[in-house]
Parts: C-alpha cells; sequence; structure tokens
C-alpha cells in the first residue's frame, strides 16, 4: 500500500491497492472540514451571499452564482433584467476561463515532466481577475450578485476595459496554448488535426500519444451536466448518447464512515462532470471526436478543459455584444426576505463540474443548506463492487506516478469537496 | 535629521542582509527579474509604488528596490490551515508588472502547497528540510484558521498525518517572523463564525511568538507583499494596532479615504441597489456598508492591481478586516446602526458572541452613524 498526498487546494489522501504490480482500488480521504452547511442555519439568508463564496477561493464566484440563484428561486415571481444576467454570466465564465489556466501551466505541466511555468498561469489569470473586478470589485471573493440583479452600475468605458482584457487574453492562448489563429481552433473539428500545432496543448496531446497514455484514465463514459445558461445545456451523456430530460431531484449525498467529505451520486450511479462533461452534453465537435478515437481518457480530458478556455472568450464576446447598459441591474423583489418562508436550489457549471445549492428558509432565516460541489461527484469514494468515477479512471495503472496524473486531470478542489 | 537617521539605520539592516547566503548562488532576483524581460525602469517604477504603501519619503526607493533583491536572504515558508486558498488567490494575480509575484514564488518555493508541484512525502520532507537549513532566518506565513485543542483533528495534513495546530506549533518555534495572513489565521474567519462547529482559532493562540496580522478576506495583494517587504527594511516588527496589524496598513478607516465620503457628508445615500443615487456614486451605508468600523487600505490600494475594489463596484464593505466580522458585521445589506431593533441569530444580535471583544466600541460609533444617515433621509429634498 502506497499513500500519495494530493496537494492541490488543500488535501486528500490516496491508498492504493497493489495486485500483481497493478492498482487494484484506490481508497480515497478527506481529512480535514470546515462545516460551512452548520455556520449558515440560522444565520440570515443573505448573509449567505457573503458566507458562501469562501468554501473555496479558486472558484468562490460560482458558489456566489450559486447562492443568488438559490435563493431567487425560493421567490414565486421575482424578477431579473437580462442585464443582470449576461453580467452574471460573463464572470463565472471568466472565473472558469482562469481556472483552466492554472490547472493548465502549475498543476498539469509538471507532471508530464515540464518546468511549471508560473507567470504563464498567473498572467492570463491576472487579465481575467481583472475582468471580474469590473464588475465584481475584486476577484477573489465579490459578492456583488445580490437578489434581485446586481450591484455594479457599469458604463461604456468599462466594456472597453473588458474587451481589451479579454482580447489580451485571446492573444496569449494564441501565442502560446495553441499558436494558430482562434477562429481556426474553434472550428477545428478534428483531434488529431490539433497535434500538428505548435504551442503547449499540443505539446502535452502529442507527449500522451507518445507515452502510450491514450488509454489511461478511462472510467464509465457517463456524464453529467446541470447548470444551465446561454452556453451550457442540461443533460447527461452516456457512451455519447446524450438525453437533456434529467432532474436534481434524483441527486443524493450520502456519507462516508472514513472521510470528512460526501458521496454523490444520480439515481444511484456515479456520473463525471466538468469540462469534458459539458461538451458530450453540448456535443461540441472537437471534443466529441477526441472522445470517439480516445474515449474518455486524459486525452479527452484535457483537450476538453483547455479548449473551453478559447469556447468561453468567443461566447463572452457575443455576450458584451448583446449587453444594454440601459436597463436596470436591480429589480426589488416583490415580497420583504423576512417575510419569506420557501425553499429552492441552483446548479451551476463551475470550472471543475456542476455546483448545486439547495436552501430552505423560514422567516428569511436560514433552516437549511446543502453544497454539492463539482469534485464529490468526480471523487466519491465508492466500494469495491461500485467504484467512484475517479477511482475507476486510476484501475490498472502500474504506477503511482501515473496514477496521480489521471487522478489530477479531474482538477481535484478539496477545500471544495469537504466544505 | 530623523528622516536621516532611519535612511542609515535602514541602509545597515539591508547591508547586514547582503551578507547572508542566498538561496541560490547562481541566480539572483535582480537576473531573474531582468529574464523574465522586466526592464530597470520598471523594476524602479514598481519600488517606487512600494515605497509611498509604506509610508516612506521618494528619496527611500532605492532602499525598496535593494530589500526587494535581497529577499532571498529570507526565505519563506508558506503554511496552509483550513481555509479557501483565496489569499494565495490574491496573491498570485498581483500587481502588473508581476514583480511581486516573481520574487514571492522565486523565495517561498520551500513549501507553498498551492503552488508547488512536488506533492506528499516529498513536500513533507523539503518543509522539515527547509526549516531546519533556515532555522531562525526564515520568514512564515500562514493561511487559514487553525481547529483547536479537541477539535484539532478536523484539520490533519501531510503524510504524517499532522493535525494543523501541531505544524503551525512547530513551524513558528523557529521562525524569525511569523506573519497570519487573511482574516482567518488572524481571526479565526470564515470556520470561526458561530457556531464555530471546528473550533477554529487565529494563529496567535496555538503559539506564543508575536504574530502580525495581516487580515482581509482575502487581504490586497499589496498588503501581503508590503508586509514581507517591512520586515526586510526594519528587521523588526511594524508599529501594530490593536488587533496587531500594521498600522502602515491598517491605521485609518475605509470610510475615511472613501471615495463616495463627499457623498456621506453631504448626506447623499443609496436607498436601494439600482436607484437613481446609485448610478449616481452616492454612498452606501444605507445598504449596508460597514466602511466606517473597518480598518484597511482598501479605498487606497484596491483590488486585482488596482482595478476596483467592493465600493466602487457599488457594493457596501462587509467589514472583512474586522475581527469575527461573520457575527458581528451582519446583516449585509442592512446597516450596523439598525441593529437595535433587527439583528442577527433571531434578535439575540452580537450577545450570541458576547464573549468576543470590541462590539462596545462598534456599537457607541454606530449610533453616532445612524444618528446622521437617518438625518439625512429628512433633509434630502429627493424623498
Amino acid at each position: 500500500m502506497i499513500k500519495l498526498i494530493e496537494k492541490i487546494e488543500g488535501e486528500a489522501k490516496l491508498n492504493f491497492n497493489f495486485k500483481e504490480g497493478r492498482i487494484d482500488f484506490v481508497d480515497i480521504e478527506f481529512m480535514s472540514t470546515r462545516n460551512i452547511e452548520n455556520i449558515l442555519r440560522g444565520k440570515n439568508a443573505f448573509d449567505a451571499l457573503v458566507i458562501n463564496p469562501r468554501v473555496c477561493g479558486i472558484c468562490g464566484h460560482a458558489h456566489l452564482i450559486a447562492t443568488v440563484q438559490a435563493l431567487e428561486s425560493c421567490y414565486s415571481n421575482l424578477k431579473l433584467s437580462n442585464k443582470a444576467k449576461i453580467i452574471r454570466e460573463l464572470t463565472l465564465n471568466f472565473e472558469l476561463i482562469q481556472n483552466h489556466f492554472k490547472w493548465f501551466y502549475l498543476t498539469m505541466l509538471p507532471l508530464f515532466g515540464h518546468k511549471q511555468e508560473i507567470l504563464k498561469a498567473t498572467y492570463p489569470s491576472q487579465l481575467m481577475g481583472k475582468a471580474i473586478a469590473i464588475f465584481g470589485g475584486q476577484y477573489p471573493h465579490t459578492s456583488y450578485a445580490v437578489v434581485g440583479g446586481v450591484v455594479c452600475e457599469i458604463t461604456q468605458m468599462d466594456i472597453v476595459k473588458l474587451e481589451h482584457y479579454i482580447s489580451q487574453t485571446s492573444k496569449f492562448v494564441e501565442e502560446n496554448l495553441v499558436k494558430t489563429d482562434s477562429e481556426i481552433f474553434l472550428t477545428c473539428k478534428d483531434a488529431d488535426a490539433l497535434l500538428d500545432y505548435e504551442g503547449d496543448l499540443p505539446d502535452i496531446l502529442r507527449e500522451i500519444k507518445k507515452e502510450g497514455f491514450l488509454e489511461h484514465g478511462k472510467s464509465y463514459d457517463r456524464f453529467i451536466s446541470f447548470g444551465e445558461n446561454s452556453y451550457f445545456k442540461k443533460g447527461k451523456s452516456l457512451k455519447a448518447k446524450v438525453t437533456h430530460n434529467i432532474s436534481v431531484l434524483h441527486v443524493k449525498e450520502s456519507e462516508m464512515p472514513s472521510s470528512f467529505a460526501k458521496n454523490v451520486s444520480f439515481k444511484d450511479k456515479y456520473y463525471e462532470v466538468g469540462p469534458l462533461a459539458r461538451a458530450m452534453v453540448n456535443k461540441t465537435p472537437l471534443i466529441a471526436d477526441a472522445h470517439k478515437k480516445y474515449g474518455d481518457s486524459i486525452f479527452s480530458r484535457i483537450l476538453a478543459r483547455v479548449c473551453e478556455i478559447s469556447q468561453l472568450l468567443q461566447h463572452s464576446k457575443e455576450l458584451i455584444k448583446d449587453l444594454d447598459l440601459s436597463e436596470k441591474s436591480y429589480i426589488e423583489p416583490s415580497i420583504d426576505i423576512s417575510k419569506l418562508s420557501s425553499s429552492g436550489y441552483s446548479a451551476v457549471e463551475a470550472a471543475r463540474g456542476t455546483l448545486i445549492h439547495k436552501v430552505e428558509i423560514e422567516n428569511g432565516m436560514i433552516k437549511n443548506y446543502e453544497i454539492i460541489t463539482p469534485t464529490q461527484w468526480n471523487l466519491s469514494g465508492g466500494t469495491k463492487d461500485k467504484q467512484g468515477v475517479s477511482q475507476k479512471a486510476m484501475i490498472g495503472l502500474s504506477d503511482v506516478k501515473t496514477a496521480e496524473l489521471v487522478f489530477k486531470s479531474f482538477d481535484v478542489c478539496s477545500v471544495c469537496t469537504t466544505h | 535629521m530623523e528622516k536621516n537617521s532611519l535612511f542609515n539605520k535602514l541602509s545597515s539592516r539591508l547591508d547586514e542582509l547582503s551578507n547572508l547566503p542566498k538561496l541560490d548562488d547562481e541566480v539572483s532576483i535582480s537576473k531573474l527579474i531582468e529574464e523574465k524581460g522586466f526592464s530597470r525602469r520598471e523594476f524602479m517604477s514598481w519600488a517606487g509604488a512600494m515605497t509611498a504603501m509604506l509610508m516612506l519619503p521618494a528619496s527611500f526607493t532605492p532602499l525598496v528596490a535593494k530589500a526587494a533583491e535581497l529577499a532571498d536572504r529570507l526565505p519563506l515558508v508558506w503554511l496552509h490551515m483550513a481555509e479557501c486558498t483565496g489569499c494565495s488567490e490574491s496573491l498570485l494575480r498581483s500587481a502588473t508588472p508581476s514583480i511581486d509575484s516573481l520574487i514571492f514564488d522565486y523565495i517561498s518555493l520551500e513549501y507553498h502547497e498551492t503552488i508547488m508541484a512536488a506533492a506528499g512525502w516529498q513536500a513533507e520532507h523539503n518543509l522539515e528540510h527547509a526549516m531546519e537549513k533556515y532555522k531562525g532566518r526564515y520568514i512564515l506565513m500562514v493561511e487559514g484558521g487553525i481547529p483547536h485543542a479537541q477539535s484539532d483533528y478536523f484539520l490533519t495534513i501531510g503524510a504524517h498525518g499532522k493535525t494543523g495546530e501541531q505544524s503551525a506549533r512547530e513551524a513558528s518555534e523557529n521562525a524569525a517572523a511569523i506573519f497570519a495572513i487573511g482574516s482567518c489565521s488572524s481571526f479565526g474567519g470564515v470556520q470561526a463564525a458561530y457556531p464555530n462547529p471546528t473550533n477554529a482559532t487565529a494563529l496567535s493562540n496555538v503559539t506564543d511568538k508575536p504574530v502580525i496580522n495581516v487580515p482581509g478576506c482575502p487581504p490586497s495583494e499589496s498588503n501581503i507583499v508590503g508586509t514581507l517587504l517591512h520586515f526586510i527594511l526594519y528587521g523588526t516588527l511594524p508599529a501594530l494596532d490593536v488587533f496587531n496589524r500594521p498600522k502602515w496598513a491598517y491605521g485609518l478607516r475605509i470610510h475615511d479615504s472613501c471615495e463616495r465620503r463627499g457623498r456621506f457628508d453631504a448626506g447623499e445615500f443609496v436607498e436601494e441597489f439600482g436607484d437613481e443615487g446609485a448610478k449616481d456614486g452616492y454612498c452606501l451605508y444605507k445598504v449596508g456598508c460597514k466602511g466606517p468600523y473597518t480598518f484597511n487600505n482598501c479605498s487606497k490600494q484596491k483590488f486585482n492591481q488596482g482595478t476596483s475594489w467592493p465600493i466602487q463596484a457599488g457594493h457596501g464593505c462587509m467589514g472583512c478586516s474586522e475581527p469575527d466580522f461573520w457575527d458581528k458585521m451582519g446583516i449585509v445589506h442592512e446597516p450596523l446602526g439598525d441593529r437595535l431593533y433587527h439583528t442577527v441569530f433571531g434578535g439575540l444580535g452580537a450577545d450570541a458572541t458576547a464573549d468576543k471583544i470590541g462590539v462596545g466600541i462598534l456599537t457607541v460609533t454606530a449610533i453616532g452613524i445612524a444618528a446622521h444617515a437617518a438625518i439625512s433621509l429628512i433633509k434630502n429634498p429627493k424623498e
């Protein structure tokens, strides 16, 4: 038995069981918790807007958007302007983009024996952080979204700045990640054609092929994504067959005896969430092609995450065109929160996958709050007979180093997981 | 005269430091910065900004530049406790040109869990090695609250399964200076909010060494970097306020140098988000701004390389650099002055955590501010 301590964003402990030189079973344990759900109980409902982003410093914004949507779902006739909707979506896009850069340059590259390129990670994520700060005042940990809209009153000048940050980030992608015009990268439908380009992403993909890693990291080929917006669709994909008719009500959490994290399943089955899941549900041509050729291996998983950077940059540009600054930023809810007793939920696509918040309010106070984070989906620690997604992905590998690569291809966040 | 003696004092401190061995003989910080494509001019303009932030005269700029270049004489150990990693995030996107992130990355790679590539046994070994090799010389920065006493098992870290409390105490033992980065390690933070399920507490409660608090959720990157530079320059602890916060950063209230202060004085308040006042940048007190009770320099330093800060974006200050702000500064969108009628925890309000300090002073100020806000409502012709 060998132990691996996963260090990114808090810690997870992995116990590897080997049988005849191959990994037979991996036990995943989380050893720390902060118990945020417990702290929320009995607090004023709006205070959740300040507390919840602090669940995670990396995807805190997704927690803010999930909180505000969960609270809004408690009202029966709440109005939200198109402007507020677009602004919330934009800032969430920026958070996803900056996260993917950091994951690729800080976590993935060193695992392939490359030098960790800190500046390549920080430069584009700084730009995206600034883009969020235009609306939110700061990043991480903004609370600019409130029930009824957003508090910022942006001007045309802010839009000019925003467009600049986006174009600078696109330029970084074209000069470093995939050295070609973004347009060409976005319309590419052939995963193998990508290997002919220069850039940090094709380098890694070529290495995966050369080292014979193409079979690594395959799991159930079962994907799910709940967070709907103008770009992402809700649905599940089973061996590339997509259905959109799914309900959050079938999502269940269950306690684990040896860990502070809870397992998450949909209709009693474990599903993978994250960029690959979103691309499968959205039927993105390039990722669908990679999946057809290489299944749900690390090749497809890495490609899907990095590819999302360009897709979201492109989509953000289109969203900005739809932004009408003369609309209202905030529309006051018709009932005061202190008179509200209700319950609701929200589902948002965070960098690592579907994030679900469920809330119960009694006279404006939180009676119960449940948070289901993306890493809980991917890292559910099942039994030998019924393994979690990442557990299954590591079975059969012969060494811990490769297992670490597979494990981290899911972009793990343990502070979120145990919250 | 006084200026001269300080200049001489800092110079001799830096001369002393330059005699210490470097982290790596092959690399120097000035070379590193040059390699990454920053010109000397860019570096000096960065140093100039830092000098101003540390409230030193412009003639001290060469000293601050030298201090930055000597940062590799005092390696940095950064520990993660119960937290969200937001403070590291704040640091990772510090000012352009990314000179301070460069310096931090270079000197702190000995042990910064989030950005280091090594994991598990290797990482733990690196830490032990760094702490032994640089005994008495390293700077310790701790991020996160610490589950304490019988609840310490809520934070178990590392290959040896140590508790966070143990690690923090051990690392504090031989550090040259200890900084608690962020409100969590300064005061316990979000996990210490009522009912504090994991019994999380501040770093200063688990070690008997002096701890300098750099609170904020997250603190701005410039406060983190400034704290480090200050220590390199002076070699002593900075002047501190009652909560052990450096006065150069936490000496004034948000309210004192707020860009909307004129609106407050004129009695122009945002009555509701999205109203005409909100569009014109009126004061946010009535929609819950806690700026009058919060000591920090956000209004001057701002966030994300000076892009913006919460009040500029139209959201009131939530008081994140004050102790236990989760419990004492709520409700988020209501002025603290309204507390007398409507409080958190079903009317119990701050009494739910009455054993903690500070409420008394805050309430007195609150009444004054609330009175002003109430009068303004009558005087405002728009009403």
